[in-house]
């Protein structure tokens, strides 16, 4: 029985897989927290999207996947911020029109070329495969979001909650702005390389998600998101190897899991919770009222 | 130049500002004022309260004219941390996950460093200007825990710890209990003594000869800008709020000469704002405007 569970731990790309997808799992639950409460979701999904013409345009070119994909992803949100700002389309028509561009032509550019690059492993992820080089450059990615992170967290809150105050205090939130912008771009990518395009949002948004329906204090908020982001990469991805399944519908599955059972059970904005509070307050009432 | 001890001016010249999607908002707007002053900005919604204030902080640029603060640019005046603000209710995400503590902090970073780390001299000032505004006991509540004028009370505590020597308040009296009102206003009394240039925009009309000095009345334009006993009269009102106005006039109404001036004006909510004859305002108190009871009786030869 031990033995069985020892197994993967015994190949060497099972461990590799193991730490990458834990430190892409933990950086993109850190970021999570501020896309979450910034209402950028949507973005996130959109930018993961993007970013797959560069990528199977620096593969072809043989450059390292990572520069291609932020320059695609930066441009995709320069093009979204673009056609808002000329036209009166609503956001989300914008960001659905500009993502799906995107992310057609990398379909159209991987299947022109299709002994070069793997569709699967774009869409899907593949980091059982994932190559040296690749994880150096998602290492690189990791590092310097959490630099960034750990730097600015501050001045990124306040941009998130109250942008005004951030200018009235002389802050640059035109460069605010764009540090969270490139920093989502770049951790899509790297977390293209786990999870896959398709499943990217879900390590952007639900940790975070689930963080917040668990606490009101931001610092909690990001140790939940982030311990909950390298717990279910890790298991995700040692689950994996029994299933021989896809090791981002191990991870995003987990996540999922844990977001349902805090949506249930969260003490204060769970469903149980509020019920719970919504019934004392009618007993309560119920005291000086007659109850119909 | 220490801003501390500068006089304190905000002048606006000429603004005109549009939005990117080439609504002129406002046009050739100009005033300006000296500290201390409290200072109300009225005019009917979508008149441009708001865009003026986003002219002041920066945020929108005037696509002609200047705005100067204490002789600064805008950007060097909030470079200075010389502008705080006071949002409206309705723009803040109530349900963000940060306490009371977190939002007065912020109110420091102008003062931390690279990082943003308090020192011990910014968590002095935080608690001294939470306790200013009477919500030390809170300081460890999510914001969304609050009452409506518990809320106002926190972000004005932010606008303190900033040290703001012009503080721009966009409709403050909206959603708050008039115990808060009260301390709000005596609050803005003190910090005007202090030479702050206090700007407040309300739509709340009673309330502006309670507690300003100065107004600005707007509609796409200044129309009119200056002390109250001057500006705040009836003519400038009418063209301000173009006849949506409604009156109760006390010649034409059932108030006989028995009645004298023992009438009683009662609203629910809003605080009652009263003209006497020739459209000038009057004010609820007094004792306390010794001065124009003197000047209208020399011209009026009433008491
Ligand atoms: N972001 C915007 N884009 C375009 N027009 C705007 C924008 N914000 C406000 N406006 C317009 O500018 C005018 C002034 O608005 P505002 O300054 O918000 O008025 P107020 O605060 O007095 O209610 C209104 O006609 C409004 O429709
Ligand atoms: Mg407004």
């Amino acid at each position: 029985m031990i033995e069985t569970l020892l197994t993967p731990l015994q190949y060497e790309y099972m461990l590799k897989a193991i730490f990458v997808s834990a430190v892409i799992g933990g950086v993109c639950a850190f970021l999570s927290c501020f896309i979450t409460l910034k209402g950028w979701s949507l973005m996130g999904d959109a930018l993961s999207h993007s970013v797959v013409p560069g990528v199977a345009v620096a593969y072809y070119a043989g450059w390292p996947f990572a520069a291609g994909a932020f320059v695609t992803g930066l441009l995709a949100a320069v093009g979204m911020g673009f056609v808002k700002t000329k036209t009166r389309l609503r956001e989300d028509a914008v960001i659905g029109v500009v993502f799906t561009a995107f992310f057609a032509l990398g379909l159209l550019l991987i299947s022109l070329y299709p002994s070069q690059v793997d569709l699967r492993s774009i869409v899907f992820g593949n980091i059982l495969g994932i190559s040296n080089p690749d994880i150096v450059q998602v290492l690189i990615i990791s590092g310097v979001t959490l630099v960034v992170l750990g730097f600015k967290w501050r001045d990124l809150l306040l941009f998130c909650f109250d942008p005004n105050q951030a200018r009235a205090l002389g802050l640059n939130t035109t460069v605010l702005h764009f540090t969270l912008l490139t920093l989502l771009s770049a951790t899509a990518v790297a977390a293209l390389q786990t999870v896959g395009a398709c499943l990217v949002v879900a390590m952007l948004v639900t940790p975070g998600a689930t963080a917040y329906l668990l606490t009101d204090r931001f610092g909690k908020m990001i140790g939940i998101a982030t311990s909950m982001g390298v717990g279910t990469s890790i298991v995700g991805a040692y689950a994996s190897y029994f299933f021989d399944g896809s090791t981002g519908g191990c991870i995003v599955t987990l996540q999922s899991a844990l977001f349902v059972a805090a949506l249930v059970f969260a003490p204060k904005h769970g469903l149980i919770g509020q019920r719970a509070r919504r019934r004392a307050a009618a007993l309560g009432a119920g005291a000086t009222e007659v109850p119909s | 130049m220490n801003p501390l001890s500068t006089e304190m001016s905000v002048r606006v010249s000429d603004v005109t500002v549009s939005y990117p999607n080439g609504n002129v908002a406002l046009r050739a707007a100009s005033f300006a004022l000296e500290g201390g002053a409290i200072c109300a900005l009225v005019g009917v919604n979508g008149s441009g309260k708001s865009t003026l204030f986003k002219a002041i902080m920066g945020l929108l640029k005037p696509a002609a004219g200047t705005v100067t603060i204490a002789g600064r640019s805008v950007k060097a005046a909030l470079k200075e941390n010389l502008v705080a603000y006071v949002p409206q209710s309705e723009e803040v995400d109530w349900s963000f996950p940060v306490s009371v503590w977190d939002v007065v902090l912020m109110g420091r970073y102008g003062y931390m460093n690279f990082m943003r780390t308090p020192r011990a001299e910014d968590r002095r000032i935080a608690e001294e200007s939470l306790a200013r505004v009477g919500m030390l006991d809170f300081r460890e509540r999510q914001i969304g825990e609050l009452s409506g004028g518990q809320r106002k009370r926190v972000f004005l505590a932010r606008a303190l710890a900033q040290r703001g020597r012009v503080i721009l308040l966009d409709e403050p009296f909206t959603g708050v209990d008039v115990n808060t009102e009260t301390a709000i206003i005596a609050l803005l009394r003190e910090l005007r003594a202090a030479g702050h240039i206090i700007l407040v925009s309300t739509h709340n009309l009673g309330s502006v000869p309670e507690f300003c000095d100065h107004v600005v009345l707007i509609n796409r334009t200044v129309l009119a800008a200056g002390p109250i006993a001057e500006v705040f009269t009836e003519e400038n009102l009418q063209r301000t709020f173009g006849g949506v106005l409604r009156h109760f006039r006390f010649d034409e109404s059932t108030v006989q000469n028995h009645d004298g001036r023992a009438v009683t004006l009662l609203t629910d909510d809003e605080r009652p704002l009263v003209f006497g004859k020739g459209g000038h305002v009057e004010y609820s108190k007094r004792a306390e405007h010794a001065e124009i009871l003197k000047k209208r009786t020399e011209s009026e030869g009433d008491d």
